[in-house]
């Protein structure tokens, strides 16, 4: 089996006041698209720069593509690529010269995947970074960071500010990526992002993991939603009280009910009344994600 | 020393270096012209002992006492401190508070040598500045009608300089060590300014005479280099702290976290 492209173990860093991040264990394969999903503060950030060693763990250890983040830290940095999340560059410098430099701290890179990269992007080398727009600016975040071929990618918040065409090449090459076998470490704080692109997930709250697992499997465990549209108002109660039914709301002649398992109760109380209609709601990654933020909380 | 930081950095300095390049040019050639004129009257003034320390103790009569007071006690060490210290504060601390060197730092580049690179474009700034001096010197010298030799122009700014690489030094410790802007250069700001007023005033007072040899001041201006020549027990004592203090910032960004 090849060995994991990040794996942490019990990797913590305390910032104090229940801050940071606490007893991390985690395994992204090579080769993978794997998303790293939480609120903004859950420890997304913190993850990363660890793994980078621009901070260093209070506890535990983590190594990436092999060799350990912090005693291995150069020869790391030399075979990945990072988007900072919020990224900040020389605001005078044109987009060409930041590139240029970032380049040659690597020792340079071949400028003709940097310009098939920007024309991918549509990205404007030739404007000051500071006349360019958010969204802009994230282009030349994604253009540094891949422009080495890096066998790892590092990338906090990388849909930010992108348009949707622009989002969509991204998500091109990050199929494209993965097919060469290269792996992609992406945080987002909302799901929907990068639900197109990744094949497992790890959702962090407050700095723990709360689970990691393939979206397939996530989707499994998903509860069910009804929408039921009678043909005069029915009361939300008459669901609730059902066995497996974990929610219902009634808005005028509709009742939406929650459940998990069979539909058979729902279906059958449903039958009691005149139904125009039924529609099945499939449960996003959203709501999963949502679900067990509440789980956490309410625990 | 990363080489690609070295020419980043200058080029991000290059438009305040020449701005404070071509001004210090300018006020030294207006100070060799005004000379002739008021040379002779301000010479005669009875100006305070503490006063007179702190524009070098200089003999204001004379063109090299004029030059020394004018420009060898304030406004060279002045501008060059200014220069050295803002540079050196943006390029550390300035960049890691705009969230630039954690990118710069994903890269594969020793934080020490990233941190070398910024250090040698600071201290060729300082050089420029240096150059600039010695070039305004010569020309507003001329202006005035000479006096000075070139020996002692050359002595000067060589003190000058190694004053700015001390003084950018301190700033590049703070701002590598702590990551912190407004400390970096408000402490290395403070502690020049401490610098002048502890030369000019505690030889004044017999019992802290000693604390002059606490003074960067001390090290470039006490021999009186545009009187006397270069003080080589100077450059070595401003060399090895601008050489200890760089190595002290280059240790101090390896053993710490950065702030963003």
């Amino acid at each position: 089996m090849p060995e994991a492209a990040i794996a942490t173990s019990g990797l913590t860093k305390d910032f104090g006041s229940g801050r940071g991040l606490f007893g991390l264990d985690l395994e992204v394969r090579q080769g993978e698209v794997f998303g790293f999903l939480g609120p903004n503060g859950a420890g997304k950030s913190t993850t990363m720069r660890l793994l980078l060693d621009l901070i260093r763990p209070t506890a535990g250890s983590a190594r990436v593509l092999g060799l350990d983040s912090v005693s291995d830290s150069l020869a790391i940095r030399r075979r990945i690529g990072f988007l900072p999340g919020d990224l900040a560059l020389y605001p005078k410098l044109t987009g060409r010269v930041a590139l240029d430099y970032l380049a040659r701290l690597r020792g340079g890179v071949d400028s003709r995947i940097r310009d098939s990269l920007a024309q991918r992007f549509d990205a404007d080398l030739d404007r000051p970074i500071h006349e360019l727009s958010t969204g802009n600016r994230q282009k030349l975040g994604l253009i540094q960071a891949f422009m080495h071929e890096p066998e790892l990618l590092i990338l906090d918040e990388p849909i930010a500010g992108l348009d949707p065409l622009v989002q969509q090449s991204f998500h091109a090459l990050l199929g494209e990526v993965s097919a060469e076998g290269r792996t992609v470490f992406l945080s987002s704080h909302t799901l929907s992002e990068v639900e197109r692109v990744t094949q497992r997930l790890a959702i962090l709250r407050q700095g723990r993991v709360v689970v990691v697992d393939s979206l397939e499997n996530l989707r499994k465990v998903a509860v069910q939603r009804l929408e039921i549209e009678f043909a005069g108002p029915v009361a939300a109660h008459e669901f609730e009280v059902l066995a497996g039914v974990t929610g219902a709301t009634a808005e005028g002649r509709t009742v939406i009910v929650s459940f998990a398992g069979s539909a058979d109760a729902v279906v059958k109380t449903a039958a009691a009344h005149e139904v125009l209609a039924i529609r099945p709601h499939e449960e996003d990654l959203e709501d999963i994600f949502l679900r067990y933020y509440r789980v956490e909380a309410d625990a | 020393m990363s080489w690609p930081t070295l020419e980043m950095t200058l080029r991000l300095r290059v438009l305040s270096t020449v701005s404070g390049a071509l001004g210090l040019i300018a006020v030294l050639l207006a100070v060799g012209a005004l000379f002739p004129s008021v040379g002779h009257t301000i010479g005669t003034l009875n100006i305070p002992k503490g006063v007179s320390n702190l524009l070098g103790g200089a003999d204001y009569a004379t063109l090299t006492g004029w030059y020394t007071s004018e420009i060898g006690s304030v406004y060279g060490p002045l501008v060059i401190a200014a220069l050295a210290i803002t540079g050196a504060s943006a390029t550390t601390a300035g960049e890691e508070e705009d969230r630039i060197l954690g990118l710069l730092l994903a890269h594969p580049v020793k934080r020490s040598r990233l941190v070398a690179g910024k250090a040698a474009a600071i201290a060729f700034v300082v050089v420029i500045i240096a150059i600039a001096t010695w070039a305004g010197l010569i020309a507003g010298v001329a202006i005035a009608g000479g006096g000075i030799s070139l020996a002692h122009i050359t002595a000067f700014a060589l003190q000058l300089a190694f004053f700015g690489f001390a003084t950018g030094a301190l700033a590049i410790a703070l701002g590598a060590g702590t990551g912190r802007r407004a400390l970096t250069a408000g402490v290395a700001a403070g502690v020049v300014i401490a610098g002048w007023l502890i030369n000019g005033f505690a030889p004044l007072v017999s019992a802290i005479a000693w604390l002059k040899y606490l003074s960067v001041f001390y090290y470039y201006a006490g021999h009186d280099p545009l009187a006397n020549g270069v003080d080589i027990g100077g450059l070595i004592v401003l060399g090895a702290v601008a050489v200890l203090l760089t190595a002290l910032g280059m240790v101090g960004i390896e053993r710490r976290d950065l702030r963003a």
